[in-house]
């Protein structure tokens, strides 16, 4: 299997296989990008989105490109996709965007321009790209031995000031989220381990591991409610089933707090 | 089996194929495994010695994990750029300029790296 | 045949270093900031980033200016340096060392404009310990000089590829700056978030039209483009909406209506001295590289796009002028007046011709100097809690310190167009241009607008002469040494080039000629 022959064939040849992974996918595609935007929950946005892009990297291999869809795959739904997460996972899976308009009428504005914006733009290239073929794919692909070697040889000869330019951009975006996200301690700052345990042990505090929040235990029994803030005892912080085994008072009452 | 998408034709078979195990195996055990419907609330309670959680699951992360996440993607970036570069740098005549292209790059982004170990990014405590 | 293909040989394309070089100095300036931002002890930083970034703007401009006269294309068609290139990237070097005095000032607060540590949740106990002490963050220097090398590079860039890296590379460091604000950390936050949002937003616009324009014509480079614009068999709606949405991010860093409602909040949110750098040098390499594409790589569609951008210069003029009578802040008044401004140099590129060229760079160099000035007399009128940029605040000001309110009154008059001031020169020029091309609409557009908005610049005039100073009227700080000689160049050159313009107007006379 010469790899002419095999990239000679991208350039329309494969309508079958091509057609039907499209028609499958497409769809998928679609359906998880509105899904993103729909989703009221950001991780099941960001898990739509990994859907959506993992067909646009099926995508661009079916279009001959398997460099840029391997890297689609590698990086977006790898890597970039990590980063989504780490946000999310930052700012809180419950926290939502206040729905209050602050200009009235402005989301459904949006919606209606978006959509006409969107709709200019797809009959226009509708239009000026419907009945056209692909042209120089096979050329593109072949003239310096394949895919991923004629990447390569536009990146290092004609596009390789614009190369060289973006790692300075790489290395201002790493510089960046750590001035943004990173805080330094200064060395006055920072608490030793002798320190640490000397405070620990220290007269009136308490050495062991502090309750849970919201919950004040006075007894070790799974049968005590948990005490709220408010001095409230919580029922939801006890199994359903306990009561079921009918305790004696005296069995659950609080331990360790009687008078004597 | 042959053409350009042949090739991926069996990756895309052998993703098929697993997807078929799983879906297999999970419907052998559903149909095979017998069936019970729990009468009493308590099997689906923790049982005695658990105590109902209160409150949600879900835990704010460190920030400290976005700037590694970071780093990592920073230098995925600069492997796509690898990859390329390692099919072409053995042309006639190209080694020494791809060479040095690729080591302005690395290095460009390794005083990042040496930038984030400076600035203690990387020490976890 | 594999073999063949393997043994093909690659080559290096030639690359003019001399004409590349104010370029790499800058790139290479900003690797070893971030260098000495790694190794140096913290106490030496400051000074030591200093004078690298002076030094490295200064070598850059030495670059220029010895490379002063060529014409070519270099980089196997990546960069073009020719007169109005090598004449932005000059300016972008002499507003950016102005810009640069303004934000190394560290005696009207100490420390510096800059927060120490940015990440450090705002209002917290933390945030407000930084705020009074404590030195601001030295890693300001490697952004701005990354940012000042992108703008180069925006400005000379000879394909949209390359523009497009250009496009981020200046304009990343220039969202990270804004987020450094010392005080009002939240407003300074929410400015950089706004601002990475909406740029991101308009760089993807500029992407998906580059694939445009590259379905169209099969090429990325302006040569290329220019010559499918008339032979390419396909489709012509491809390359409509291809240079939309091309100019749609390029009028976006521009601030041209409707694509400017970020600058106001962020021209108040970022520290000061950032804002004058963006109005100064983001606005001539945002112009720079419009005017290339229209110029360069779309002249032969001119008859198609001239009424569209006619239509947003008369826009943008309206919003900015009508918007600044309504502002009460002092930073969000010259955001709107740099919009308007925004779009009396679009009137001048808009002509489409060499004297039409030759303005808009003149007008660019003018108004970056006045701007500069303005922004530099700002961080000196300040209270207790940082700049006092209410207008109300500013009441009384020519009784509390004459020297300053006059330079401030000057500026504002310069902005208005009055004679004798580079202001006036500058609108001049582009309206001569403008008619000279048959533009007359955009020039009755442009001189409306200019009475309406000399309404709000009056009207701080009044406040700062004719009212008596109140309780609140801060002092004017005594500006430091830097700050002093940005002010003074900044006002000097609004004299000067109101005065004696003649160099300069021969100056861009000359440089006006694209190359292809």
């Amino acid at each position: 299997m010469n790899g002419l022959v095999t990239l000679a064939a991208a350039a329309g040849e494969v309508k079958g296989g091509e057609a039907a992974t499209f028609y499958l996918l497409a769809p998928i595609a679609v359906i998880c990008a509105i899904g993103m935007v729909w989703a009221r929950n950001a991780v099941h946005s960001a898990l739509f989105l990994v859907v959506t892009m993992l067909c646009l990297g099926v995508f661009y291999v079916l279009q001959a490109g398997p460099f840029i869809g391997m890297v689609q795959i590698i990086v977006y739904t790898g890597a970039i996709m990590m980063l989504f997460l780490f946000v999310l996972m930052l700012v809180g899976r419950d926290a939502s965007d206040s729905l209050i308009e602050t200009l009235r009428g402005q989301r459904m504005t949006a919606v209606l321009l978006g959509l006409g914006f969107a709709g200019l733009v797809a009959t226009g290239l509708y239009r000026a790209l419907g009945n056209l073929d692909s042209v120089g794919l096979t050329q593109a692909n072949s003239v310096h031995g394949g895919n991923v070697p004629g990447i390569a040889a536009l990146l290092f000869t004609k596009y390789v000031f614009a190369f060289e330019v973006t790692s300075a951009l790489l290395i201002t975006a790493a510089v960046g989220a750590m001035i943004l996200a990173h805080i330094e301690k200064r060395p006055d700052q920072k608490i030793a381990q002798p320190e640490r345990m000397r405070a620990r042990f220290a007269p009136d505090n308490y050495p062991g591991p502090k309750p849970g929040p919201g919950v004040f235990a006075n007894s070790t029994s799974v049968a005590t409610p948990a005490v709220l803030p408010d001095g409230t005892q919580s029922e939801r912080s006890m199994s359903k089933i306990l009561p079921q085994r009918e305790l004696t008072a005296a069995e659950a009452a609080p331990k360790g707090t009687e008078h004597q | 089996m042959d053409g350009y998408l042949g090739s991926y034709a069996t990756l895309g078979i052998t993703l098929l194929a697993g997807a078929l195990v799983f879906v297999g195996a999970f419907s052998a055990n559903r149909v095979l495994r017998p069936r019970r419907p729990s009468v009493s609330s308590g099997k689906f309670e923790s049982y005695e010695c658990g105590l109902d959680p209160v409150g949600g699951d879900w835990a704010q992360a460190q920030i400290r994990y976005y700037v590694y996440a970071y780093l990592y993607a920073l230098f995925a970036v600069e492997s796509v750029f690898l990859f390329p570069w390692a099919v072409i740098f053995d042309r006639p005549g190209f080694g020494g300029a791809a060479v040095v292209e690729m080591a302005i790059f690395v290095a460009v982004l390794a005083l990042g790296l040496l930038y984030a170990w400076r600035k203690r990014v990387l020490r976890w405590a | 045949m594999t073999t063949d293909i393997a043994a093909e040989t690659l080559k290096l394309p030639s690359l003019d270093y001399a004409a590349l070089a104010p370029m790499l100095i800058l790139f290479g300036v900003g690797c070893v900031g971030v260098l000495v931002e790694a190794i140096a002890p913290k106490k030496a930083r400051f000074p030591v980033q200093l004078v690298l970034a002076v030094l490295g703007i200064a070598a850059s401009l030495t670059a220029i200016v010895l490379a002063a006269g060529t014409e070519k294309v270099t980089a196997a068609g990546a960069v073009a340096v020719d007169g109005p290139g090598l004449f932005l990237q000059g300016s972008i070097a002499v507003l950016g060392l102005v810009a640069l005095l303004l934000i190394s000032e560290r005696s009207l607060e100490r420390g510096g404009a800059f927060v120490a540590q940015a990440a450090v949740t705002a209002n917290s106990e933390a945030d407000r310990d930084q705020a009074t002490r404590g030195s601001g963050a030295t890693e300001v220097y490697p952004l701005i000089i990354f940012s000042l090398g992108g703008m180069m590079l925006f400005a000379a860039a000879n394909d949209l590829l390359t523009m497009f890296v250009a496009l981020e590379v200046f304009s990343l460091p220039l969202y990270l700056l804004c987020a450094m604000a010392r005080r009002r950390r939240l407003l300074s936050q929410e400015a950089a978030l706004k601002y990475f949002l909406l740029g991101a937003f308009a760089s993807a616009f500029f992407l998906f039209g580059i694939a445009l324009v590259y379905g169209y014509a099969g090429r990325v480079d302006f040569a290329g483009i220019h010559a499918a614009v008339l032979d390419s068999p396909n489709d012509i709606a491809l390359l409509y909406i291809g240079l939309a949405m091309v100019a749609i991010g390029l009028l976006f860093k521009a601030a041209l209506a409707p694509f400017h409602v970020w600058t106001p909040d962020v021209y108040q949110g970022a520290p000061t001295p950032v804002t004058a750098l963006m109005a100064a040098c983001t606005k001539v390499a945002a112009f720079g590289g419009l005017l290339r594409v229209l110029y360069v790589a779309f002249e032969r569609s001119q008859w198609d796009y001239r009424p569209v951008l006619g239509a947003i210069a008369v826009l943008t003029m309206l919003v900015g002028a009508v918007l600044a009578v309504t502002q009460t802040d002092i930073k969000r008044l010259l955001a709107y007046s740099s919009i308007a401004n925004a779009g009396y140099v679009l009137v001048g590129v808009l002509a489409i011709s060499k004297a039409g060229l030759a303005s808009s760079l003149f007008y660019l160099v003018a108004y970056g100097f006045s701007v500069l000035a303005a922004f530099g007399i700002v961080t000196l009128v300040r209270d207790a809690d940082g700049e006092a940029t209410h207008l109300s605040r500013w009441a009384g000001l020519g009784r509390r310190s004459p020297l300053y309110a006059t330079l401030f009154t000057f500026l504002l008059l310069a902005f208005a167009g009055i004679p004798l001031t580079s202001g006036f020169t500058a609108k001049f020029g582009v309206f001569a241009a403008a008619i000279e091309a048959d533009q007359t609409w955009l020039v009755i557009a442009g001189v409306i607008t200019s009475a309406i908005i000399a309404f709000p610049y009056l009207r701080v005039v009044v406040m700062m002469w004719l009212s008596e100073p109140g309780e609140s009227t801060p002092a004017v700080s005594l500006p430091g040494a830097l700050t002093a000689a940005a002010v003074t160049i900044g006002a000097a050159a609004t004299l000067l080039l109101g005065i004696v313009p003649q160099p300069l107007l021969d100056m861009t006379e000359n440089a006006a000629h694209f190359v292809r």
